[in-house]
């Protein structure tokens, strides 16, 4: 009875062992993570519109149907990064992630009113030269630090009708996404 | 002990993924968010759950996403019933609705209608709360055509909130899910 009871609880703490090895492991080992999502729709350089979500096509990505998505990679080994344009006066907002999916900084135009985004994005070193004073950058810009250098943008932009959507998309594509040229 | 060492880990894991009630998910009536989805260095529940997930999650400032995939009285949403999405929802500058089916994604609405509701686009009672439906047969008040078979999700994106982000107050009003009738 002892035994077969200290049977069950070594099955139980070894069970408990392999529940805290899959959750640790996935984020490293999972190959559908949003990153390799994008990165399998084009290439890295410059803003990219993600096509409208329709009900014949699968969203993996999990889009919103009402919101204009555009997306960029940007490598900050390469130098500081920015995403940077006008938008139209209606709810806009920015996100960046790191390489396994989780958010690194996000903002929004809270009041609606704000039509321009001028994001710059920099890691540690980069943030050092810049308290430093190392490195010129123009004023207003909103400095971002990440703790890594891959880095993915996503510009959501919500058109106020469908009918828009088209005038809304090209204002997206028309963003500036890169590295700051140093 | 293998065989339960076994179940333990990967059907713990399975569960805290899926369901994720007791690992960083909330609950409120049938919809369900992960509180921590979107700032920067979640905890690893919610980490292992946005890589498994794979979406782009909103970000904390963004706003909230919730998902329902039962009805307030816990039955599986079905597409063959009819649902009436009833209540008000926490302030925010505005908010979406989509059916989607749980494996794809994609939007289950009838191909060329429109795909989901849009907090701008209701008719609304005086008080401000809103009656929606969701069912493939006709209804009254703001109604969404749903096309197909099987179960099907409800995703809700609060865009600009703040109802869990400590304030606390609003949090407890997202509407109901009842199902009225079946096919």
């Amino acid at each position: 009875m002892i035994r077969t009871g200290l049977w069950i609880l070594g099955g139980l703490v070894l069970g408990g062992i392999i529940h805290l090895v899959v959750i640790l492991l996935l984020p490293m080992l999972s190959a559908n993570a949003a990153w390799d999502r994008v990165a399998a729709l084009g290439p890295a350089e410059g803003m990219q519109v993600l096509a409208a979500v329709s009900t014949d096509k699968p969203n993996p990505l999990r889009l919103d149907p009402e919101l204009a998505y555009a997306v960029c990679r940007v490598d900050l080994r390469k130098g500081p990064g920015t995403v940077a344009g006008n938008l139209p006066r209606a709810f806009w907002s920015v996100a960046v992630y790191g390489r396994d999916g989780t958010v690194v900084y996000s903002t929004t135009n809270r009041d609606s009113t704000s039509t321009l985004l001028d994001l710059g994005l920099f890691n540690p070193a980069q943030t050092r030269l810049l308290a430093e004073q190392k490195l010129d950058i123009a004023e207003g810009l909103l400095i971002v630090e990440a703790q890594e250098d891959d880095l993915l943008i996503v510009v959501r932009l919500a058109p106020p009708h469908p009918a828009m959507r088209a005038r809304y998309e090209q204002a997206l594509a028309n963003l500036k996404c890169g590295n700051l040229p140093t | 002990m293998i065989v339960i060492a076994l179940g333990t880990g990967f059907g713990l894991s399975w569960y805290a993924l899926n369901d994720g009630r007791l690992f960083g998910a909330v609950e409120i009536g049938p919809w369900q968010a992960w509180r921590d989805v979107g700032v920067p260095g979640p905890d690893p529940y919610t980490r292992a759950h946005i890589a498994r997930a794979g979406a782009l999650e909103l970000g904390a400032s963004e706003g909230l996403q919730f998902v329902a995939t039962f009805d307030s009285d816990n039955r599986r949403l079905d597409r063959n019933c009819r649902y009436r999405i009833d209540g008000s929802t926490p302030p925010a500058r505005f908010w979406t609705l989509v059916p989607v089916a749980p494996d794809s994604g994609a939007p289950i609405t009838r191909p060329g209608g429109p795909t989901d509701f849009h907090s701008a686009r209701l008719s609304r009672a005086p008080d401000g709360s809103v009656e929606l439906y969701v069912s493939k047969t006709l209804a009254p008040q703001n109604w969404l055509e749903i096309a197909g078979d099987g179960p099907f999700d409800l995703v809700l994106s609060l865009y600009d909130t703040s109802s869990l982000s400590g304030t606390g107050a609003n949090v407890a009003t997202l509407p109901s899910i009842i199902r009225e009738a079946c096919a």
